[in-house]
């Protein structure tokens, strides 16, 4: 087992190795689109993997995995991985994932682990797994270095007043949610119900909790007067009722974590809509 | 009152991406999917190979990704009797075969369910009448709603006939489109001709005259490269570009088309339509928007200022035996259903100019070939020299010009050759090179041209469909090459297959102390 790297400078030479073609001098191309940063406490690690697994083919660019052991004793332990795909006729190019364990005050301070390894001039992205501190200084530190913070809400507990911290950062940073994500076929659909949804008062929703403050608060943002929500606990978006009659199920299949994740990481801009879906859902 | 610098509103394009909110609210920043209106896709030339390599397949792809619009149906015409199962089986077999994605019956089935074929020559009422009876029921059944693509992937001596059948029997209900392949023509006469015929019964925002080199990702990423990024138009000009090669070669022979290629040659077949449809998205300037006409108005400029080019500025050749890939290859004249005489072109080069502001004095060399060691299509910019390398004669010896190359097919992506120091005490310069790879940026397989070109013509975007003003520019400047040729008779065969043309193609350049670029 390769020994772990415990600083940055070790990263970036290990890196270098990894990128040279065995048996020559010369580098596999390195693809540069993105940074892409993980924060994975102890208990998202497995879920985590499997996203990134999926995610590497579609987004090949540099991945760096934070995970955070505060308990443990000081230090930083990383690892890296160098993933090579063949492109084209006889080419390959490389894709990097850096894992880093952050332990014990290494774990508060992660964004002076993470802007080393930026890469330069491109846009970063922060996937933050469960409920982000808002306010705590490492993640504040984070968010401050990254263009994008990328949550999934359904992972969040307390919904809707978990959303109070969201709405104070939304002015520092872009943000993407994968459980507002995981409406957008639903949307399209209810606005189809166009004009006759105009004047509804109450919407049912079987699916997350999330999923179902999302919606109802999107419906009184868009709209502009108040609808009750009525929310069926699901692991999925199952069906959503509005004045108490079914609404048409959405085309096609649910897609993936991969493919919201891989969604999300295509968008640059803030989305004012989902903004306003937040600070409905709160109201 | 409004503003001097107010922009105008832009005309909309028929494929909606973010809808109005105008009178819906919930569509505000819904990113909808350009899915066409119910629809009939009807192939003419349904038996041929087109249809099973590409539009099939691409079909499928659509369906796969879930673009095609739910009421959807496809109509196969062919003189070939066949039933609808027998047609359906050897689609299904196409796609197996072709298609970019994996089969999956949850996908197939419902393409296949809405899948018709009709045997007709097109040449009597009784064919016709068969056609619009199947339509009609389509309709009904499937709700179509009387719309229509008609996708014509027919010789040109039976275009006239079809055309005038559909228009004469065009329904009161829904729109109707009208999908030609090439070539469009042989010349300018019989172009305007075809048109003139069309010109009867559609409109020409009907009429989608497809080339499929534009529904290229890597086509469309030239407006990209060029109109996306502000480092590269200020020096897009006969002030910085020495010069522009663009190479279309293909490895294969002429794959069982003797017939057609022998009458058309590598003139008809590819300069005339896609080399100089690349020339003119590499030339053109930058359109007020992307909307079909703006971009069509901006290339049909180019092909406008394009100087015909004199006999001693134009080679062409012809293949003989060679080697290619290692297998030794017959010459072009011993292909099956070729004159043994032959004296059709399989290669073309030549010098072009296009006689304006931006490109005056700055040659355009093309070439295009079959039989060509290789199989690429690259457009490359090459720069002018910096003025005064400030370095010893030896140290940039092996220094070439910067040259921004756009690889369209394979390996597509672009690369910019720089000069750049070799590690060491001294300094000596070598050229190397910045690639952008598309398969390594973005890891999503490019969708096949014909699925983006179908998709266009389904929901009425045109900007990748070539215009009849552009199709008449190119055939203007074809007649007043091949007149030249009418002149002499060069030695054919003059070039082995598997070399990069005949000798007189690097005279060319050579005579302006040029070279082709090195492969």
């Amino acid at each position: 087992m390769a020994q772990a790297l415990t600083s940055i400078r070790e990263i970036e030479r290990e890196l270098s190795a990894l990128r040279t073609v065995p048996g020559t001098e010369s580098p596999y191309q390195r693809t540069s689109v993105m940074t892409h940063t993980a924060w994975v406490p102890e208990e998202w690690v497995e879920a985590a993997e499997d996203v990134l697994s999926g995610l590497a083919e579609r987004h090949p660019s540099r991945t760096v995995v934070l995970f955070p052991q505060p308990d443990e004793k000081d230090g930083l332990d990383g690892e890296v991985e160098v993933d090579v795909y063949p492109v084209g006729e006889g080419r390959r190019i490389c894709t990097e994932t850096i894992r880093v364990r952050l332990r014990g005050q290494r774990a508060a301070a992660p964004a002076s682990v993470v802007q080393p390894l930026l890469l330069p001039d491109l846009p970063a992205f922060l996937r933050w797994r469960g409920l982000p501190p808002f306010g705590a200084e490492y993640f504040e530190g984070l968010i401050d270095v990254v263009d994008r913070l990328v949550i999934d809400s359904t992972e969040w507990p307390g919904l809707p007043d978990s959303y109070r911290g969201l709405t104070e950062i939304f002015d520092r940073v872009a943000v993407s949610d994968i459980a507002w994500a995981r409406t957008s076929r639903w949307r399209p659909q209810l606005a189809s119900l166009w004009p006759g949804i105009a004047d509804v008062k109450r919407i049912r929703v079987t699916g997350t909790a999330a999923q179902a403050q999302l919606l109802a608060g999107w419906l009184r943002s868009r709209l502009k007067h108040d609808v009750a929500l009525e929310h069926d606990p699901s692991d999925r978006l199952a069906g959503v009722e509005l004045d108490g009659k079914p609404a048409p199920f959405p085309p096609g299949d649910p897609p993936s974590g991969s493919d919201l994740l891989s969604e999300e990481l295509d968008k640059f801009g803030r989305d004012g809509i989902y903004e306003d879906a937040v600070r409905a859902a709160l109201a | 009152m409004p503003c001097g610098r107010c922009k105008r509103p832009r005309a909309a394009k028929t494929p909606v991406s973010v809808a109005t909110t105008q009178e819906n609210p919930l569509l505000e920043g819904l990113q909808l999917r350009r899915t066409p209106d119910p629809c009939i896709l009807v192939i003419f030339g349904a038996s041929g190979d087109l249809t099973q390599r590409k539009l099939l397949p691409a079909l499928y792809s659509l369906a796969f990704r879930r673009l095609l619009p739910e009421k959807f149906a496809v109509v196969g015409v062919a003189r070939s009797e066949e039933s609808d199962g027998d047609f359906r089986d050897r689609m299904k077999e196409a796609v197996q075969k072709f298609a970019r994605d994996e089969f999956r019956d949850d996908v197939w089935d419902p393409l296949a369910e809405g899948m018709r074929y009709v045997a007709t020559d097109f040449a009597d009422e009784a064919g016709e009448n068969k056609l619009v009876s199947v339509l009609n029921e389509l309709d009904s059944d499937r709700g179509t709603g009387g719309n229509r693509v008609y996708y014509l992937a027919i010789p040109p001596s039976v275009f006239g006939t079809v055309v005038r059948a559909l228009g004469k029997r065009r329904g009161a209900d829904g729109w109707t489109r009208l999908i030609v392949e090439k070539p469009f023509g042989h010349d300018l006469a019989s172009a305007r001709e075809l048109n003139a015929t069309i010109e009867e019964h559609f409109q020409e925002n009907e009429v989608f005259r497809i080339d499929h080199y534009l529904g290229k990702e890597t086509v469309q990423n030239m407006l990209a490269l060029r109109f996306a990024n502000g480092i590269f138009e200020p020096i897009w000009n006969r002030q910085f570009v020495d010069h522009v090669q663009i190479t279309v070669a293909e490895s294969i022979g002429i794959e069982n088309r003797a017939g057609y290629y022998e009458q058309a040659g590598a003139i008809r077949d590819i300069f005339q339509n896609h080399l100089l449809q690349l020339l003119a998205i590499t030339a053109m300037e930058p359109p007020i928007d992307f909307t079909a006409d703006s971009v069509r108005n901006e290339k049909v400029k180019v092909l406008r200022a394009l100087h015909t080019p004199g006999p001693k500025s134009v080679v062409r050749g012809q293949y003989g035996r060679g080697f290619v890939e290692g297998e030794e290859v017959v010459g072009y004249r011993e292909e099956a259903g070729v004159d043994p005489q032959s004296m059709t072109e399989t290669y073309v080069a030549a010098k072009l100019y296009v006689d304006n502001w931006r490109w005056a004095d700055t040659p355009f060399y093309v070439r295009m070939g079959k039989r060509l060691p290789r199989r690429e299509t690259t457009i490359a910019i090459e720069f002018k020299r910096a003025p005064h390398p400030p370095f010893e004669e030896l140290a940039a010896e092996g220094l070439r010009p910067n040259v921004l190359l756009v690889h369209v097919q394979p390996d597509e992506g672009v690369s910019l050759a720089i000069g750049a120091k070799v590690p060491g005490q001294g300094m000596t310069i070598r050229t190397v090179h910045m690639d952008f790879l598309y398969g390594g940026a973005f890891r999503t397989g490019l969708p096949e041209a014909y699925e983006r070109l179908i998709l266009d013509a389904m929901v009425g975007d045109a900007t990748l469909f070539t215009r009849i003003d552009e199709v008449e520019e190119q055939w203007s400047l074809v007649d007043a090459i091949v007149a030249a040729w009418a002149r002499d008779r060069p030695a054919f065969p003059n070039y082995p297959a598997g070399t990069w043309g005949p000798p007189s193609a690097d005279e060319l350049l050579r005579r302006d102390g040029r070279s082709w670029r090195r492969h």
